[in-house]
């Protein structure tokens, strides 16, 4: 009992770097993949190429790939990120590019009239973005973004090949020395229960956007 | 207020207007004037450029040669080199300020109340407090009937009622001119009748409008000037009672013919 304790115990600190992964990309991935999404749609035709260049390659390549990318070969160039921003930073970049799209689909999913009630109230496009486009893109994105955010929890245990002690590396870890294979079913309970919270969260969000809807 | 002011002033002046879409020609050339109080009914086949022709009023549609002119101010017009060009965002914003717009489809905000469509421009764009739009906005909805929906979403209205909330939003801006694209085709045969009485108080109350409408019995009793355009003219125009009693051309009659 007392050796399943320091197992729970030394797996929950694992935990740590895991929520960390995933709560700052979320918070850093969400707002770009909304600017991303807007650039490719309304941005002058240049920059909407680059951004369609981007999320091409974020979705094209291995999320593994661009970890190991950021991680190994940047300091051969000279850029040398510390282990957490090189692996957020990968993140981040990747999990934008998926957010984009689903934003993208989403706001041209509004119908034109909306735009243009708005346009003939003299609404700016800043002011109908804000105020009249992405309340509602909200609600019509929530169902993707839900899957997405869940495949985030589970994608946090790559930083695994980064030599960081997230879940999955300890539980690992705690394996080979003690030959006891409770750690991964415990591990395993521990990303269901993560999992769990998030979409307990957004089956609530979905409530609260689809009030209006019939 | 609008019987003291000047009837005869010219509220909207349109002159050659002509829009195309690649090789289509909508619009060929329309010379319209609207004053202040009247009601210009515009009808017509479907396809014959009447829709777009109010849509370019309102620059939902930008027009590639003639002018548009707004309670005297230019919102386009034509130089030496035969283009439109467009006034300063400031001006425009301006001039389009003047107008209020009720579409087929009533494009109200789903994610809003009928209170919260009703505010939300006048709040955003004409930064007037709270306190004073909650009572212009109550009388709108009192007006066209729908006192007791204001916490109703527009999902939970029928078309006619919605449409309502549509004609009060756009009041609540307080334009000289509404502009109306077939307010009621949308809307089943029993329900365009509340929204045709609430344009007639709007019309009995002297407000400018320019209606797009298959109402032939609307621009009759409600118009003081119809025109007929097909295939991207103003092929008749007149009186509504001379108008409808003896229609002169040949393409008129047709129309009529069938719409009657």
């Amino acid at each position: 009992m007392d050796k399943l304790i320091t197992m729970v115990t030394q797996m929950l600190e694992g935990s740590e770097i895991t929520l960390e992964i995933f709560f700052v990309t979320l918070v850093l991935a969400l707002p770009l993949g909304i600017f991303v999404a807007l650039g490719r749609i309304s941005a002058p035709k240049i920059i909407s190429r680059l951004l369609e260049v981007y999320i091409w390659i974020m979705r094209g390549t291995p999320l593994m790939l661009q970890l190991l990318f950021i991680y190994f070969a940047l300091p051969m160039i000279g850029i040398k990120l510390p282990d957490i921003a090189a692996a957020l930073l990968a993140f981040t970049l990747n999990y934008a590019a998926y957010f984009a799209e689903i934003f993208r689909a989403g706001i041209q999913s509004v119908p034109r009239g909306q735009y243009e009630a708005a346009k003939t109230l003299g609404m700016t496009y800043p002011q109908t973005m804000r105020r009249i486009i992405l309340p509602q893109v909200i609600r019509m994105v929530l169902p993707p973004l839900s899957n997405e955010t869940i495949n985030l929890v589970k994608d946090t245990s790559l930083i695994y090949i980064l030599a960081m002690n997230d879940l999955l590396r300890v539980a690992r870890s705690i394996v080979q020395r003690e030959f006891d294979m409770t750690p991964f079913v415990i591990a395993g309970i521990f990303y269901l229960a993560m999992t769990a919270v998030l979409t307990w969260i957004f089956k609530r969000l979905e409530v609260r956007y689809g009030r209006y809807a019939k | 207020m609008a019987d003291m002011q000047n009837k005869e002033e010219v509220m909207l002046r349109v002159q050659g207007i002509h829009k195309s879409y690649g090789s289509l020609d909508v619009l060929k050339g329309i010379d319209l004037e609207v004053r202040r109080s009247e009601v210009l009914a515009i009808i017509g086949p479907s396809g014959s450029g009447k829709s777009t022709l109010l849509r370019c009023m309102n620059r939902l549609e930008e027009i590639d040669k003639g002018s548009i002119e707004i309670e005297g101010g230019f919102l386009a017009k034509t130089g030496k080199d035969g283009k439109a060009a467009y006034a300063e965002p400031a001006e425009c914003r301006r001039l389009l300020g003047c107008m209020g717009m009720v579409f087929q489809q009533f494009n109200l905000f789903p994610h809003m109340t009928v209170m919260e469509n009703l505010i939300e421009a006048p709040i955003q764009v004409q930064k007037k407090p709270k306190e004073e739009i909650l009572p212009r906005a109550q009388a709108l909805l009192k007006k066209v009937g729908l006192a007791d929906r204001a916490d109703y979403y527009p999902s939970q209205l029928s078309g006619g009622q919605q449409q309502r909330v549509a004609i009060a939003r756009a009041l609540c801006m307080q334009p000289d001119i509404m502009l109306f694209d077939e307010p009621t085709s949308a809307l089943d045969p029993e329900l365009t009748g509340e929204v045709l009485r609430t344009m007639r108080e709007l019309a009995e109350e002297h407000t400018t409008m320019v209606v797009v409408t298959h109402e032939m019995a609307f621009a009759r009793e409600v118009a003081s000037h119809v025109i007929f355009m097909a295939g991207g003219s103003i092929v008749e125009q007149g009186e509504p009672k001379e108008f409808f009693a003896h229609p002169k051309e040949e393409r008129t009659r047709a129309f009529l013919k069938n719409m009657l």
